[in-house]
């Protein structure tokens, strides 16, 4: 199987029954497709049923899955290691999900532990795989200045010729020795491996003549700096690097003041109070002391709606998180901006409109208030607005 | 609007930046701030003793750690020097330009550091965002930074199949410009004929915006220097870059507002005429050679084109199915992949005014433009439409424009 | 003209605001921790042109910018109490239930102090200058309280 990132498609979905989190899942219901193409790819299809799971690869069409994922084979294992954003290959259609790929992302988290890729043997690395790699692990801030080329004869198995040329900020790496050469280094290629995954010490090597350098004997002891360290595939690194997970949780009250605390005792009686300026005679919504505009201040409060017209409006297909819950609400759902009856023409209010009205909501529609059952004096007893079919619309 | 009167010429002679990614687990906030600062020290050929003042800004609930430029002083190099911390939502990059230009202009500190960072990884962005909304009014309906309003009010004036046309164009020459930016965070290898398949298959967020058409979510830093005309003439590293004139435009707070029969007048346009006016700029398009723009989604940067450069009609969709604002064209739009590419929100801001003054210094790389820049145009954008615009000059030699 | 004095319109309305959020240590950052967590070492690093040594970990000198990233030294786990207050209000952002210590701990070999909780000392026979060493947490939680606290030597 094709490896990709030191893992294999494969892996990932055999690894699914281990990860799986039944206690997590009680409530789940889904059959979920995957379809990853390119060399390692194939076609699998997971049950998530009331805490079981059932993973299956599947010849042929996909069928009977709520959501399907379709991506490459790379991609796919990129997006599983984190290697690759979700979002950034979900932008560039590198990743394709039929259904809602926002559920996915928050469903999946949820019920699966993370795959985690198994430590490549340091051995199986060959000469060859570290070599391609010598170019983007090359320090350009490290080489400012620096003109060589280093040749690398490696014998045996994974081996190979190769010249590294540094010039002018940038490393190129190609097949065959050149000449003239700045340095020239001979070795087994399994020696050079295991120098470069640590399994062979440099210093022995090199006095116990394993490795031959011809040239420039500082240039040799330098290359090192002007890479970063070769790290094996998939191995979990040296490196662990601690983050720390917090949720700061802080209590808040806003104060309303009496000026926009008029709107509040308003929709408390199911009333919609602007406040009007004296000079522009604009109707504020909300009502605010002071016209931004005129910069006066602002007495008179005026009644407005409870009827309006809507002006533009906003399909949300894809919702943010809730910040306080972590709850996703059901998507599609519409916000609309809505000028009231008698309100001036710039002074538009924001609210939900019902989710059976989406389908036949358009610029200019009539819509009514949806009160809360019991109202408080807050913005939620305006539960949002539906359509007023019964006038007909603009 | 008065002039803006300055002291004294102040110009850009530091820029540092890191690299953008969506993964930075390897540097803590202060290491990402600091490499930025060592970059821009560099390029300046100045020591952190040169610095006078300190200007430092990023969105606070974005990370959720409070009073950052306190933990970031081990980065900052601010250490027993003044301070000032600046956080304006999407504008703070560009603010923190408009600071440490007013700072030097003023002439309380002769060479002031503005520094804009963000982690985006760190936090949640879109709650972030939605707290920034009046709690009593907005807060429960805020969707972050994504509408569909102005989608939908282009392909209501120019036809659905123009509209989509002309976002995706824009959206695929943004990729294009940040293929050959190595510092950018998005980097696709979008192709012109994958336009029908984006238009299509995007993962719609809101109305007509897409996944595809909105900016990405970054982590990282930019640093810049500047320092008084004095200073300039004992002697720069690199060539200057010139602050000729900014503006910073706030509007009424209520988004809704825009939303009624009768639109305000939008906040980019108001700062475009009023700042080319002061400086009796007629005719945007002929004089900029580049121009920086902060374009959230590929809907609002098409639409915004017409406000900044004062253009009537169609003329900004003409321009850009003629590849006016390519690379190559008459007047190159984000060489640096823009924001769409590249997102740190508290530095985006400063990466505008950053990348125009490379593309002036010929420094930008990969993505540098080849004609002469001498005339650039850089904007910001936050808040609740919240504008700021300036103009940087490669000569100290423009006009000054008398005004009432 | 005055301000309206009535306040019968005037509503409080409740909030909370609750983001997830997640802090990278860093590399060196999480070096530091990890060699508290597994091997109860603490580590500073040291600038050789100062002769200072920090701790916790930063990546340059603060006052002489001199990168300092991979000179790590090790530190004693025990130090003076240079300086200390006493917790007296609860609070359930608080680590401990009051009334505790919180002291500045300058390790053996540091020239920065470390801040945290001395215990093992009533808060009314404490003073400056005792010494103090640290005692490692049994559960461990990748932050600072994987040392649990100080208690006099």
């Amino acid at each position: 199987m094709t490896e990709y990132f030191g893992t294999t498609v494969a892996d990932i979905f055999a690894t699914m029954p281990k990860r799986f989190k039944p206690e997590e899942a009680k409530e789940v219901d889904i059959a979920i497709g995957y379809e990853a193409t390119g060399e390692g790819g194939g076609k699998w299809k997971a049950t998530i049923k009331h805490g079981t799971l059932k993973v299956e690869t599947v010849e042929g069409e996909l069928t009977d899955c709520k959501t399907t994922i379709h991506t490459d084979a790379e991609t796919f294992v990129g997006v599983t290691l984190g290697m690759i954003g979700a979002l950034d290959a979900l932008s560039s259609q590198k990743l394709r999900v039929a259904g809602d790929p926002k559920f996915l992302m928050l469903l999946l988290p949820k019920i699966f532990t993370p795959y985690v890729a198994p430590a490549k043997k340091p051995d199986a690395v060959t000469a060859r795989d570290i070599i391609a790699t010598l170019a983007e692990r090359f320090r350009p801030e490290k080489a400012e200045g620096v003109a060589m080329t280093i040749g690398y004869d490696l014998a045996g198995e994974g081996g190979g010729r190769w010249t590294i040329i540094i010039r002018d900020g940038k490393c190129a790496v190609r097949e065959g020795l050149a000449d003239p050469l700045t340095v020239k280094m001979t070795m087994e290629a399994k020696t050079y491996a295991g120098m470069m995954v640590g399994t062979i010490e440099a210093v022995t090597a090199f006095t116990s003549g394993q490795v031959k350098i011809e040239g420039d004997m500082a240039a040799a002891g330098a290359t090192a700096k002007y890479f970063r360290k070769y790290v094996v595939p998939g191995a979990t690194e040296a490196e662990e690097l601690i983050s720390l997970r917090v949720t700061n949780s802080i209590e808040q009250r806003f104060a309303t003041g009496p000026v926009m605390g008029r709107w509040f005792a308003g929709i408390r009686e199911k009333k919609f109070l602007a406040n009007r300026c004296p000079k522009c005679g604009r109707t504020q919504i909300p009502p605010r002391e002071i016209c931004a505009w005129c910069r006066v201040r602002v007495h008179e409060f005026v009644e407005v709606g409870p009827k309006g017209v809507v002006t533009h409006f906003d399909i949300v297909y894809f919702a943010s998180p809730d910040p306080l819950t972590g709850a996703v609400r059901d998507t599609p759902y519409a916000t609309v901006y809505v000028v009231l009856d008698g309100a001036t023409e710039r002074e538009a209010i924001t609210v939900d409109l019902k989710k059976e009205d989406i389908p036949r909501l358009k610029e200019g529609a009539r819509v009514r208030p949806v009160w809360a059952e019991v109202t408080t004096g807050s913005y939620r007893d305006l539960i949002g607005v539906e359509l007023d079919e019964e006038e007909g619309s603009l | 609007m008065k002039m803006h009167v300055k002291n004294r010429n102040v110009a850009i002679i530091g820029i540092g930046q890191t690299s953008f990614s969506s993964h930075k687990e390897d540097q803590n906030q202060a290491e990402m701030v600091q490499e930025a600062v060592i970059r821009a020290l560099a390029d300046a050929g100045l020591k952190i003793g040169d610095i006078d003042c300190i200007v430092h800004g990023n969105m606070e609930l974005f990370e959720m750690q409070f009073a950052p430029d306190l933990w970031h002083s081990l980065g900052t190099g601010a250490y027993g020097k003044d301070e000032y911390r600046i956080t304006t939502g999407g504008t703070t990059g560009a603010t923190l330009v408009c600071a440490a230009d007013n700072l030097v202009a003023s002439g309380l500190y002769n060479t002031v550091l503005a520094i804009g960072m963000e982690k985006l990884q760190e936090g949640n962005t879109t709650g972030g965002i939605t707290n920034m909304a009046d709690p009593l009014w907005f807060r429960n309906l805020q969707t972050g930074a994504l509408t569909g309003t102005t989608a939908q009010e282009m392909i209501d004036e120019f036809g659905e199949e123009r509209a989509k046309r002309a976002a995706m164009r824009y959206r695929i020459m943004m990729d294009k410009h940040a293929m050959l930016n190595p510092r950018a965070h998005r980097r696709f290898g979008l192709e012109y004929s994958q336009m029908e398949d984006l238009m299509a298959n995007s993962p719609p967020l809101v109305g007509e915006l897409r996944l595809i058409h909105m900016c990405s979510q970054s982590d990282g830093a930019c640093a810049m220097i500047f320092t008084s005309e004095e200073k300039v003439k004992q002697g720069t590293k690199n060539p200057p870059v010139w602050i000729r004139d900014h503006i910073q435009i706030h509007r009424e707070e209520t988004i809704p507002n825009l939303f009624g029969f009768n639109k305000p007048e939008v906040t980019h346009h108001y700062a475009a005429r009023t700042l080319f006016a002061r400086n009796g700029i007629q005719d945007p398009v002929a004089y900029f050679d580049v121009f920086e723009m902060y374009d959230p989604s590929a809907w609002w940067a098409v639409d915004w084109l017409r406000e900044f450069f004062l253009l009537k009609g169609d003329e900004h969709l003409r321009m850009l199915e003629a590849g006016d604002f390519d690379l190559d064209g008459r007047i190159p739009i984000n060489p640096s992949g823009g924001v769409i590419a590249s997102n740190p929100i508290g530095a985006t801001a400063m990466l505008r005014p950053a990348e125009a003054a490379l593309q002036i210094r010929g420094d930008a790389g990969g993505h540098q433009i080849k004609k002469e820049v001498r005339h650039a145009l850089a904007s910001g954008f936050g808040g609740t439409f919240w504008s700021v615009l300036m103009i940087l000059e490669k000569e100290l030699n423009w006009q000054e424009v008398s005004h009432d | 003209m005055t301000m309206q004095e009535d306040h019968k319109d005037c509503f409080v309305l409740e909030g909370k605001m609750a983001l997830p959020n997640q802090n990278f240590a860093g590399r060196l950052g999480s070096r530091f921790l990890i060699a508290i967590r597994d091997r109860k070492k603490i580590m500073g690093l040291k600038c050789n042109p100062c002769g200072k040594t920090f701790v916790p970990p930063r990546e340059y000198c603060e006052k002489c910018w001199t990168k300092i990233a991979d000179n790590w030294v090790e530190l004693g786990t025990e130090g003076e109490l240079v300086n200390f207050t006493v917790v007296r209000y609860g609070d359930r952002h608080l680590p401990k239930k009051p009334p505790y210590i919180l002291g500045q701990i300058r390790l053996d070999g540091a020239d920065t102090p470390l801040t945290h909780i001395v215990e093992g000392i009533d808060p009314r026979d404490v003073e400056s200058g005792i010494r103090v060493k640290a005692v490692f947490a049994e559960k461990t939680t990748n932050t600072i309280m994987d040392i649990d606290h100080f208690e006099p030597v």
